[in-house]
């Protein structure tokens, strides 16, 4: 019986060691493709930039001109808003004021820590991609992101000719399909085209700013731009629930001084603006 | 008495009465039933269901936590009571570990069925992230499953061994059971052989265990929710496990102890240690509610508030206080009351068992209660949406689908009694023996009795500590009858202002000796990514000059000049400038900026003076290499080391271990062992007295080494 607990002892530990060796081995190749940052193709950006959003919060009014305009862009499926207008009331004497948060883009995204599969990953270009080709539904991701930004297709969505007679495309989410997680992409293939997205070109009060970072400008749909490093810094602008480690690459800019009528206050006369 | 006693309990394999088949019939229409359920919710998709954003886990999720909770009966009793070496465990193993595998066998699918595109199940496999805590959980499940089959299956062998020998049954029970006894003959060395692996693999499946809840418990705590961001869930769930799956195996001895006429083998004794058990356990599990809540309702933190007051006083109160009662005050009273008061102790089998099924209940609902109220208080509430998109209740497909799942785990159970015995029958022969030879009284001193279940709890304990990754361009004024100007445009360099350097340089100095440690798991964590922010921080300053002449080439003084430059999306102004005597006006840009870009620098011109421009290109220093930020492996789309070493270490070295049990011990070890003992001597001469010398030896050896 001693030799069969030798045996046994011995055969742990000579397979744990071939286990060792085997993951260390298998692992070397891997790391060394991290560090040579030889990442996988998908993760390249066509371009070289870094997508980064303002939103000015003293600007907007609550529209939703943004939320429309996204929705027709991409056919988002009905009761999702992948840029949904918040009432937001921090506290009662501060008041509130609009937020409008379209997927914030993290840094240090926590959807793409749980996604067991990779369908959703970040980009060289900042951005987030969602690939329904590779989804299996298990809205890990939803349950990750804490800005309530994913959503998901419970049933077949309603398709129209239009999004069908294009071809699938990761770069702007559609046409749609059953049982997958659906979110803002920033319009990547606008930006890419050299156009600002949806949102940002509809919104009238021209409070969504969008550049790149390596250029340090940000350009809202009037043509406004202003340089990236200086209205975050002179703003002050703040990054949505900052504290939980996320990393947004949207800021926004305090709502100080607006230009609007708060939530539940009386519009002003149509006749009058 | 001990033949009789066996020929009772086998003889529900022969015989199968109406009840059964009633049973069996109500069982099968319930998980056809629930299998319709799922046909409709595989045809519409999730939308069957009361899923939606807000609330995208529900039930099944509950379910999964809930059936793999269930499962622990099986390693709790049969494992824990192993490696203490409790002797009254034997008549109860065989029941508990069935309870283990067929509760993952529902319990895993679970997740399947909640998943959007189970087609695409295969992709965990072929595109699987190893950071992910989903995958480490159908990793862990898995393994655990086949740990539990493997650690079922072999204390079964010498009892199949038993049965492929009875004339009782048909020619085909016994050919199944000498296939499987892989030709078991029962010699002492084989039976040791068996002993050793069994209470080998029992240590190794506590850990295991315990490892498995824990990773399932990670699902909820590794995300940003309020009530899920919490320290406490790997033990919390670890204990609601093990309380539930020791209701389940009270529960199932209860049941079989009615229905297979087992009065011979468990006996109310049985009732009374898993009484004591419960009890303890229950105490334990109010404790750790009572450190998940309290902590949380102290600090009434902002987004935690919310769930707070939901849950005491608001939409999940009732559901709330109604678990807590169920599942560990009643329980605990009644389980009290009949073992400590003599006059009701004739209630003892059916007051535990009518626990343990309030247990159950309670603890189903208390999985409800972990999933559904925390992803209904995220930070961001959905508007805009109607009222059933925001609140879950259940739909009856989900209900369906949740009984089906109850349904087909009782029917595996019935169909698993009527093809084994239910109890160990070599195991339970040598404590006849035992008992016959009169070495050990049959009422152990309290003291000794009290020993036995308290080196469980630090057993768990144990487990639960094992616990623990551009160029100048001139451009020519146009003629006009104002007098030419011209405007050029220089650039260069300058350094950036010194005192800001000085003061990171010295933040670098004073954080460096502590930081290498941190350098290394900080990197692979994504805990300091300052390193290559301050990179990016690098960029020089640009001089930009703009010098404006007149057509005789005399500098134009106090001219104001403006530049801009072009970005994709548009211009960026910096604003107008006066020109001093030399006709120069300056510009500093200290913008963090890469690339090349087109510079443009207007003189507007005056009633003397023409228009002017000129553009240029300035370079700002190449763009960084694409990269993806410096978070951590975590978000990589690569494996690396940090993550894939200590994981795949535990599994696989889990995995090697029961390739080695199941394979070379099964296939290898004991042929061997039973040819040497042939060659020796012949079967019939050695087996009576050796046998019981052998174990008698063996058990006297465990007593005095005072368990594991």
């Amino acid at each position: 019986m001693k030799t069969l607990r030798r045996e046994f002892f011995r055969s742990l530990v000579q397979g744990g060691a071939g286990v060792l060796v085997v993951s260390l081995a298998c692992a070397k190749g891997k790391t060394e493709q991290v560090v040579q940052q030889k990442l996988p193709a998908r993760s390249i950006a066509p371009s070289n930039q870094k997508w980064s959003m303002v939103i000015d919060l003293a600007k907007c009014d609550g529209c939703k001109d943004c939320t429309k305009a996204c929705n027709k862009m991409h056919f988002v499926p009905p009761m999702q808003e992948w840029i949904k207008v918040y009432e937001v009331l921090d506290n009662p004497i501060a008041g509130p004021y609009y937020l409008p948060r379209p997927c914030l883009q993290c840094d240090n995204p926590p959807c793409v820590r749980g996604c067991p599969v990779g369908a959703t990953f970040k980009r060289t270009d900042g951005i987030v991609i969602m690939d329904h080709d590779r989804c299996i539904g298990c809205r890990n991701c939803i349950a990750q992101c804490p800005y309530s930004a994913r959503f998901f297709n419970w049933s077949e969505p309603s398709h129209n000719k239009n999004e069908l007679s294009h071809p699938y495309s990761m770069e702007y989410s559609y046409p749609h399909r059953k049982g997958v997680v659906e979110k803002c992409d920033f319009c990547a293939n606008d930006l890419r085209a050299g156009k600002l997205p949806a949102c940002a070109e509809k919104c009238d009060m021209a409070a969504i700013y969008v550049g790149d970072e390596y250029e340090d400008a940000v350009t809202n749909c009037k043509g406004e731009t202003v340089q990236l490093s200086k209205i975050t810094k002179q703003g002050a602008a703040f990054r949505l629930l900052e504290e939980l480690g996320t990393e947004p690459r949207v800021y926004f800019l305090p709502p100080t001084k607006r230009k609007y009528p708060a939530p539940g206050e009386p519009k002003p006369e149509a006749g009058k603006s | 008495m001990n033949l009789d006693r066996e020929a009772n309990m086998l003889r529900v394999l022969t015989h199968t009465s109406r009840q059964f088949y009633v049973t069996f019939g109500i069982l099968s229409a319930v998980a056809l039933w629930g299998l319709c359920g799922y046909i409709i919710q595989l045809r519409d998709g999730l939308i069957v269901t009361g899923l939606r954003d807000q609330i995208s886990w529900g039930l099944y999720i509950a379910n999964f936590v809930f059936f793999t909770g269930i499962s622990y009966g099986g390693t709790l009793i049969s494992a824990i009571l192993r490696v203490t070496n409790s002797g009254w465990r034997h008549p109860i193993t065989r029941l508990s570990e069935a309870i283990t595998v067929f509760a993952l066998c529902i319990g895993g699918p679970m997740v399947i069925v909640d998943m959007g595109r189970p087609e695409r199940m295969l992709f965990l496999f072929t595109h699987g992230r190893l950071q992910s805590v989903i995958l480490w959980d159908v990793i862990a499940v898995s393994t655990y499953l086949a740990g539990s089959v493997l650690y079922l299956f072999f204390p079964m062998i010498p009892d199949l061994a038993l049965l492929s020998k009875r004339q009782e049954f048909s020619s085909w029970r016994r050919t199944l059971y000498r296939k499987l006894s892989f030709g078991w003959t029962g010699t002492p060395e084989e039976q040791h052989l068996l002993e050793k692996c069994v209470s080998g693999m029992a240590g190794f499946m506590i850990v295991l265990a315990v490892s498995v809840h824990t990773v399932v418990s990670w699902i909820f705590a590794m995300t940003l929710r309020p009530g899920w961001n919490s320290s406490i869930f790997g033990p919390y769930f670890v204990m609601g496990a093990i309380y539930s799956g020791t209701a389940a195996v009270v529960l199932s001895m209860y049941i079989l102890v009615r229905m297979l006429h087992l009065e011979d083998y468990i006996k109310p004794t049985h009732f009374r240690r898993l009484g004591i058990l419960l009890l303890t356990f229950s105490l334990l599990y109010l404790y750790f509610n009572i450190n998940d809540y309290l902590t949380a309702a102290y600090k009434v933190e902002g987004s935690e508030k919310h769930l707070m007051q939901q849950l005491f006083f608001g939409d999940y109160a009732v559901l709330m206080w109604a678990t807590q009662a169920l599942c560990i005050f009643i329980p605990f009273l009644m389980i009290a009351a009949v073992l400590f008061l003599k006059r009701l102790q004739k209630f003892l089998p059916p007051a535990i068992a009518l626990a343990s099924v309030l247990i159950i209940i309670g603890a189903g609902a208390k999985r409800y209660l972990i999933v559904v109220p925390t992803l209904s208080t995220p930070f961001l509430q959905n508007t805009n949406l109607p009222f059933d998109w925001i609140h879950y209740h259940p739909t009856w497909v989900e209900w369906s689908i949740t009984f089906g799942g109850v349904a087909v785990l009782l029917l595996m159970y019935m169909l698993f009694t009527k093809v084994f015995p239910m109890v160990s029958i070599w195991e339970t022969r040598q404590d006849e023996e035992q008992v016959e030879t009169a070495v050990v009284p049959s009422t152990k001193p309290a003291s000794q009795r009290w020993r036995s279940i308290s080196s469980i709890p630090v057993i768990l304990i144990a487990g639960l500590l094992l616990n623990i990754g551009d160029a100048r361009a001139d451009q020519k004024p146009p003629a006009k009858k104002p007098e030419a100007t011209s405007l050029s445009l220089e650039w260069q360099q300058v350094a950036t202002p010194a005192p800001k350097n000085e003061e990171s340089k010295q933040t670098q100095l004073s954080g460096r000796e502590a930081s290498r440690v941190d350098k290394i798991f900080g990197r692979l964590l994504g805990w300091n990514p300052t390193e290559s922010s301050d990179n990016l921080e690098a960029p020089p300053s640009m001089q930009v000059t703009a010098t404006l002449h007149d057509s005789k080439g005399q500098p134009l003084t106090y001219q104001v000049v403006s530049l801009s430059l072009k970005t994709s999306f548009g211009t960026l102004d910096f604003g107008s400038r006066p020109t001093d005597e030399q006709g120069k006006a300056q510009f500093l840009v200290k913008d963090k900026r890469y690339g090349k870009y087109s510079v443009e620098s207007i003189y507007d011109g005056g009633s003397d003076f023409a228009a002017a421009r000129a553009t240029a290109t300035v370079d700002f220093g190449p763009r960084p290499a694409p990269a993806l930020p410096s978070q951590g492996v975590l978000i990589a789309p690569n494996l690396t080391a940090a993550v894939a070493v200590p994981f795949l270490a535990f599994f696989g070295f889990t995995w090697l271990v029961f390739l080695f049990v199941g394979c070379y011990i099964l296939f290898w070890r004991l042929p061997q062992i039973r040819k040497h003992v042939s060659k020796k001597a012949p079967w019939s001469q050695r087996k009576q007295p050796s046998h019981s010398l052998a174990t008698h030896g063996l058990r006297s050896r465990k007593i005095a080494g005072g368990g594991y």
